[in-house]
């Protein structure tokens, strides 16, 4: 009971912290263990940590040990909009993020039940978002701050034969999250008493914190120094409910602020749904050479499950937000490696290539994505019942170009996005 | 689909072949902005709302330009060695007179009281915007500013010279003019084609002006613009219908299944009704709403009754009958067509400003939308025209402005970005304050009334100084 108890203010403390960001394609979190991320998230086939949970549940059936594994990443953007020279809305502007350092966490334990079963719990950041930008922002009027809060806590069990060989598992997984939606809308022409543009209301929407639940499952095959895995998280929607408040923005003239009042529509509750995408990940690993631990994996997210995003509102049923995304599917590739160097020590590398899902016309101030490459160099450290893993990640988003499609408030330009990520984390063993 | 995409394709490689088959225009001089000078009228000064002043002589679309290729607007303190685009900048609320602002209810229009006066007048050196309000290209070759005539020239052009010397005596590298409004305008905002310039004065003016240039600067680059020719474009000739409305609903009156004709007075005491598809210009609007131009006979016609000058005519310089529409848009063609050739043999850029105007006179259905906002050239709301109906706002010089970038980028192979109209965000006194060269400062009053009026700024900027760079 105690042990449960405690569990439960871990996650809730989890919950406060996750403030997500997206690190994967779209608004996914792929980094979710410091061994796995520093051999660059190509880990479906090795799995021989607690985060396994995350990368491949059939993989906590080959631990024997009770384990705990906990940690985060820390992560660090830097990242600027340029206004497209030849768009006369964005000409001559810039933009960042205002806040730029995330720390998704993650939180594993683990538990042999006999010889062949181990049941386990992993809380993880699957997803997040996070764009939030400074003032002055020229795409205030398409989105100043867009805040996607993911918490996951999955249970799962896996199997394994009796040589160890073939192990299957599969977990539920309950997921909660919160949307924060905040923008600008501006008067539609210029304010005719002084001939300037003016920010005439700000509207916030804010979810409450609501579930759903999917489940995941995979297979883990080690015939010999060759081992193959693989990986699946199922779909999910989440209905959000929430309130949008609307706060007028006085243009410092009565006659139009009366107008704009008039108009204006009341804040009020609303509703949205965000599809979750599956992820399905095969890997295939090869021990052979002595100390070397190679693998390489291709993930595919159902991104294209991301058609729109609308808001409807409570007070009339009207749609207060329709975006059109019309995202496509993407496949990541990743190639990591684990070099054992002494008894206590290894080092890790990695690379991934990995997909954005969004056409031109759907890359906006909500979310600007692009492809991404990353470089990964780990360690880690066992010292009796304690592991240390830590994984420096340098991901470079490739500069991305609105290319003149944006329309509305969404400026045309170039986003350009680097991050820096720092993942640690703590293993204990029985 | 397919055979779509595939014709798409061949259109695609049969364009890019003949983009590279014809060699671009290259045109003379260069690209260099060191020492930018521009000649104009009212336009290129910045007039706006009846009024001169240095809140919109910095919307100029010279000074526009100026800061788009990183030219800083010259402070009221500058010496004649700063590096600066200097700009004869005039104290608000400007001069002849203070500029037209809606009242507080926006229902009419008033005349900010007093007026201004030049800021910079010592200033040693000719300045770099050398526009004239009220100049035609005759003007521009001939008055210096010390004729009494010279209007507003007497505070930028102070005697020294007329345009075209002046701005040679920069010894400029680049050269921007748009002239040639005047030659018409007056005649159209007067309804009178015998003020037109005749075609052969205008062309022969406008090539001396040209020869002048290139004479006295042989390496500077030139841009010029040619001419509106769309009486939909602006508000003063736009709007007003030479027919009877009720003033209730704002519709035709139809007597017998037709509108009723205004009556007009063309000059010679022969009151008569205006022929269909006349236009009354917009400065006659406040006398229309007391009434003048409808027929005698409802003198005693409820709502019209009530209305004290019922039966007065429309005098002719209020309205542009059908015949005059046909005589202006003639010769304003013939203009733009020697504004062409004379572009063409003199090799310098040409600013389409005729489409852009095309687009402004569409702009009541089909608005020019610019991110998430959307501008017409409906008079005191649409946001393209200052209250004045004839000169465009700061956003409209903005435009204007681009259409020059626009040709210069094409006919230089530069790339000079266009103005972006973030600077007219209310607060971008507070939230642009680095945005390079391009940034505006604007005079402290008016930053301190952009900074109170934007609520979201969560900090007031501190009271700036006097400043215009």
């Amino acid at each position: 009971m105690r042990l449960f108890s405690r569990t439960w203010v871990l996650i809730s403390a989890l919950m406060i912290l996750a403030a997500g960001t997206a690190l994967g394609s779209g608004f996914s979190i792929f980094e979710q263990g410091a061994k796995a991320t520093g051999m660059g998230g190509a880990f479906a086939a090795t799995a021989d940590d607690p985060s396994a949970i995350f990368y491949n549940v059939a993989g906590i059936a080959q631990q024997r040990h009770m384990a705990f594994y906990t940690g985060g990443t820390i992560i660090n953007f830097t990242n600027e909009f340029r206004g497209d020279p030849n768009d006369v809305f964005a000409s001559g502007t810039t933009g960042h993020y205002d806040r730029h350092t995330f720390i998704p966490p993650n939180a594993y334990a683990i538990m042999p039940i006999g010889s062949n079963l181990t049941f386990g719990v992993g809380v993880t950041t699957p997803f997040g978002l996070r764009t939030n930008w400074a003032d002055p922002w020229v795409g205030r009027f398409s989105s100043r701050d867009a805040n996607i809060k993911v918490v996951a806590v999955e249970p799962a069990i896996a199997w394994q034969n009796a040589s160890g060989s073939l192990a299957v598992g599969a977990g539920i997984e309950y997921r909660r999250a919160r949307v924060v939606l905040n923008r600008n809308n501006a008067l539609p022409g210029s304010n005719p008493f002084n001939g300037r543009l003016s920010d005439v209301a700000n509207a916030y929407l804010s979810s409450d914190w609501e579930s759903g639940t999917g489940w995941n499952a995979g297979i883990l095959f080690k015939p010999g120094t060759w081992r193959l895995g693989a990986a699946y998280h199922a779909p999910m929607d989440i209905d959000f409910n929430g309130d949008l408040t609307i706060t007028q923005i006085s243009t410092g003239v009565p006659a139009i602020d009366a107008q704009v009042k008039a108009g204006l529509p009341p804040s009020q509750g609303v509703k949205t749904t965000i599809p979750f995408p599956a992820m399905a990940q095969i890997g295939i690993a090869s021990s052979a050479i002595p100390n070397w631990d190679i693998e390489f994996d291709i993930t595919h997210t159902t991104w294209s499950r991301f058609k729109t995003l609308v808001v409807t509102g409570d007070a009339a049923g009207t749609t207060l937000i329709n975006r059109p995304q019309n995202w496509d599917d993407t496949m990541s590739f990743r190639i990591g490696a684990n070099h054992k160097v002494t008894d206590d020590w290894d080092v890790r590398f990695g690379a991934v290539y990995d997909e954005n899902p969004q056409p031109t016309a759907a890359v906006s101030a909500l979310l600007p994505d692009s492809d991404r490459v990353g470089v990964s160099f780990g360690v880690g450290y066992r010292h009796g019942p304690f592991t240390i893993d830590a994984t420096e990640f340098v991901l470079h988003f490739k500069d991305r170009s609105t290319q003149g499609l944006s329309t509305g408030g969404d400026p045309n330009g170039v986003y350009r996005t680097d991050a820096n990520l720092i993942s640690l984390n703590l293993g204990y063993r029985f | 689909m397919i055979r779509n995409n595939s014709i798409a394709r061949i259109a695609v490689v049969v364009l890019l072949a003949a983009a590279i088959a014809v060699p671009s225009f290259a045109a003379r001089g260069s690209a260099n902005f060191t020492t930018f000078v521009a000649i104009g009228d009212s336009y290129g000064a910045g007039y706006e709302a009846s009024s001169l002043n240095e809140r919109h002589q910095i919307f100029s679309w010279p000074a526009i330009i100026a800061r788009q290729v990183g030219l800083p607007i010259c402070q009221p303190t500058a010496t004649v060695t700063d590096v600066c685009f200097a700009v004869p900048l005039i104290t608000y609320p400007g001069l002849p007179a203070g500029e037209l602002v809606l009242n507080a209810t926006g229902s009419g229009i008033t005349q900010i009281p007093g007026s201004g006066g030049p800021a910079m007048f010592g200033f040693g050196r000719a300045y770099n915007n050398l526009s004239v309000p009220g100049y035609t290209i005759g003007a521009a070759l001939a008055l210096t500013g010390a004729e009494s005539t010279s209007g507003l020239g007497q505070v930028i052009l102070r005697g020294r010279g007329n345009e075209v010397d002046q701005a040679l005596s920069l010894h400029p590298t680049f050269i921007a003019v748009w002239l040639g409004g005047n030659d018409f305008l007056g005649a159209v905002s007067t309804g009178r084609p015998s003020l037109l310039t005749p075609l052969a004065n205008f062309t022969a003016a406008y090539n001396t002006m040209l020869d002048k240039l290139i004479a006295g600067a042989p390496e500077a680059g030139i841009v010029v613009g040619n001419l509106p020719a769309n009486f939909a474009s602006a508000p003063l000739t736009a709007r007003l219908p030479g027919i009877l409305l009720n003033p209730t609903t704002n519709q035709p009156v139809i007597i017998g299944g037709a509108p009723v004709p205004l009556i007009f007075d063309p000059g010679d005491g022969n009151i008569q009704p205006l022929p269909a598809g006349s236009i009354v210009l917009l400065s006659a609007l406040t006398r229309l709403q007391q009434g003048v131009g409808i027929p005698p006979n409802f003198k005693t016609i409820p709502p019209f009754s009530a209305l004290p000058l019922v039966g007065t005519p429309l005098t002719d310089a209020e309205t542009i009958t059908p015949a005059e529409q046909v005589q202006f848009a003639t010769a304003i063609t013939a203009y733009n067509a020697a504004i062409t050739a004379a572009a063409a043999s003199h090799n310098v850029a040409l600013a389409d400003i005729k489409s852009l105007f095309d687009r402004w006179a569409a702009s009541g259905t089909n608005p020019i939308v610019i991110g998430p906002f959307a501008f017409s050239n409906t008079f005191a709301t649409g946001g393209l025209f200052s209250l004045d109906g004839v000169h465009p706002s700061d956003l409209g010089y903005i435009l204007f402005a681009n259409e020059f970038i626009k040709a210069i980028n094409a006919s230089y192979d530069v790339e000079i970005p266009l103005a972006g109209i973030a600077q007219l965000f209310q607060n971008n006194g507070a939230f642009f304050p680095d945005a390079g060269p391009g940034a505006l400062s604007v005079p402290a009053d008016v930053a301190a009334q952009m900074t109170s009026i934007f609520n979201s700024a969560k900090v007031p900027a501190p009271p700036k100084r006097r400043s215009i760079h």
